[in-house]
């Protein structure tokens, strides 16, 4: 009986958080869409800046009023949470609780949610145009401007092929120390960032919450300033290279491996479970088996992204080949440029195919 | 450490379940107070419309699911209270065979069936795929038990769906069981390989006294193999029987007006 109380407050409770939720949801779709209006408005209304030039799009951004606007969010999404049966199912309502049975067999036409939709997908389009600065004409007529660059990497010039061909090498072991690192730590940090190993215990869930935090930080901060963040460290070089790549490579790794743990087919858990075998051994029998073919393909992509990458990380002194790019690009060295970006594309090229040929033979 | 809890009761029923409920997460009931008693020895069918609770009456037996309410004892160890390395006891001694048989596919046959011997191995040895010599031959004797010995090596997806089944009940084995249960174990599996796995699972049950708990929804196969029969409507127990007493009257009450039984079933 006591349970039952318990249990029922329970269901109060996450009723009431659901309602939260999908208003909040509403709150920020309805935001945007009125914010995007806005933009639109003051864009096309002709209003010329301080020079007499057309707004530009900082111009534009500096003008929306985004207190009012998301006041007008938040009391526009209660209004339809609250008429939801007149409106119709708010988009954040669907999301939430999903779209109930009367609603399923309708058009999108014939609800709000659905013209919501469209009108937020079209805003955001020319909003998107607007912001970015897309500029049609500049792209059509201006080439000629590009024309030295493309005329040097098409010519090639043989003065750095040896030292590239050095730091090439040097490239190459570095994405690969990287990455050969970032396995075992990967391997064991995606269990504990799977959801479905994870719905357990108290501590599975902390250890869920935890490590996936973690390493969504890890992954937001680029290699480029890890690699900042390693050369203040241990000074400028390809080991510098090595642990930005390595940093990096293991959240990645670690999100790619644990979306793979949560796609598993959970039956041979099951079995194993039932034989009374323990949490390691359900792991190694019941899961392993299943998701090594694609942890070895991320692994291997994994690699070629950071052969990319190390060029970027030698451009701030993290070794490899990108270390003698840097000064080529700045003094405009086309040629020189050509013959280091050929190399990068032929070990990327040749890479692909290896992994190609090693996926076949495991999965 | 249960003994300390609760009184152990006096019986030598195989299982016993007393007020089982059980409420899936999404608010779902599976279950609704189910009481059942199965005797040591007894070939017990379950029958049922799919979404009638006898996969999750299964599940709860062996705690693959925890039900919500109710206990449930095993050969007098209440396995609703138990938990880390002695519920892993207990279900050491229930082995599970699955509709899906759920084998660990890219490993061989031997490997598979050796995991049943999981409960018993050391850790480290286990997780090197290291098993003694002792318990390889053992699960060879078990392969050849089931008629498959010749494909030991082979990867279990190699395998047909009824090989695999018997590979899966060669695992159960492997864990030298008291009792068995088997979820829908051949309602994957061609029409005409049905009595191969079948037969395997009958002759455990009366050459070697194991306690067999099977749902099956093959009203043949019912009343060739059963010994006794439950019938789960909506989460209850709406009937129970033994294989001859089963009629027309109540197949309509468990499987609902408007079911009409398969022309072959001889009623």
């Amino acid at each position: 009986m006591v349970e039952r109380q318990a249990s029922e407050a329970m269901a109060g409770w996450r009723k009431g958080l659901a309602r939260l939720q999908s208003i909040g949801i509403d709150a920020v779709l309805i935001s945007m869409l009125l914010l995007m209006a806005e933009l639109l408005l003051v864009a096309f209304s002709g209003r010329r800046g301080d020079t007499g030039l057309l707004l530009t799009a900082e111009d534009i951004l500096d003008l929306l009023h985004y207190a009012w606007i998301g006041l007008a969010g938040v009391v526009l999404a209660l209004g339809w949470n609250v008429f939801y049966h007149t409106l119709g199912t708010s988009p954040g309502r669907a999301l939430v609780r999903g779209v109930p049975e009367w609603e399923r067999d309708l058009e999108w036409t014939q609800t709000l949610r659905g013209w919501f939709a469209a009108v937020f997908i079209e805003f955001t389009f020319f909003a998107g145009w607007l912001i970015t600065e897309l500029d049609l004409y500049a792209f059509l007529t201006k080439f000629s401007k590009a024309a030295d660059i493309v005329r040097g990497l098409a010519h090639p010039s043989a003065s750095v092929l040896h030292e590239g061909l050095v730091l090439l090498v040097q490239t190459i072991f570095l994405a690969f120390m990287a990455t050969a690192f970032a396995i075992p730590v990967a391997f064991v940090l995606a269990f504990p960032s799977a959801r479905n190993l994870t719905r357990g215990s108290l501590v599975a869930r902390t250890a869920y919450t935890f490590s996936r935090t973690l390493m969504n930080f890890v992954r937001a901060v680029e290699p480029l300033v890890w690699a900042l963040i390693f050369i203040s460290w241990v000074g400028i070089g390809p080991f510098a290279g090595v642990l930005a790549l390595w940093v990096h490579s293991v959240a990645a790794l670690t999100k790619l491996y644990s979306e793979q743990i949560e796609s598993i087919d959970t039956g041979p858990m099951d079995a194993i479970t039932a034989t009374g075998a323990g949490t390691l051994q359900v792991l190694r029998f019941g899961v392993v088996p299943q998701v090594i073919p694609p942890f070895l393909s991320f692994t291997i992509y994994r690699w070629d992204i950071n052969v990319r990458m190390s060029t970027i990380i030698g451009f701030v002194g993290g070794g490899g080949i990108g270390y003698i790019l840097k000064p080529r690009v700045d003094l405009g060295e086309w040629g020189e440029v050509g013959t280091l970006v050929l190399l990068i594309a032929c070990t990327v090229w040749l890479m692909d195919i290896i992994s190609a040929k090693i996926r076949e033979r495991i999965v | 450490m249960t003994a300390a809890i609760a009184p152990r009761p006096v019986s030598r029923a195989a299982v016993r379940i007393e007020g089982l409920g059980m409420v899936y997460p999404g608010g779902v009931r599976a279950l609704e107070d189910v009481d059942l008693e199965v005797g040591e020895g007894e070939f017990l069918a379950i029958l049922g419309l799919s979404g009638s609770g006898k996969s999750t009456l299964l599940r709860c037996i062996n705690r693959l699911v925890d039900p919500t309410e109710g206990r449930i004892w095993i050969y007098g160890d209440e396995i609703t209270a138990l938990r880390g390395a002695n519920l892993r006891k207990v279900r050491r001694s229930v082995a599970m065979i699955f509709q899906q048989f759920n084998l660990v596919r890219r490993h061989t046959v031997i490997n598979n069936v050796l995991s049943g011997a999981l409960g018993r191995s050391g850790l480290l040895s286990s997780l090197m795929l290291t098993f003694p010599q002792s318990e390889r031959e053992r699960a060879r004797a078990n392969l050849a038990r089931v008629g498959l010995d010749d494909r030991a090596g082979s990867r279990a997806d190699a395998l047909s769906g009824g090989q695999q089944q018997r590979v899966a009940v060669a695992r159960a084995l492997m864990q030298e069981p008291r009792l068995i249960l088997a979820d829908e174990p051949v309602a994957s599996l061609d029409p005409a390989l049905r009595h191969s796995v079948m037969r395997h699972i009958e002759a455990l049950n009366r050459d070697e006294g194991l306690t067999v708990i099977c749902s099956l929804h093959d009203i043949d196969l019912v009343e060739r193999y059963a010994t006794r029969l439950v019938a789960l409507r909506d989460g209850r127990v709406v009937w129970e029987g033994l294989p001859g007493q089963f009629d027309r009257e109540t197949f309509k009450e468990i499987y609902g007006e408007d079911a009409e039984p398969a022309s072959n079933t001889g009623f």
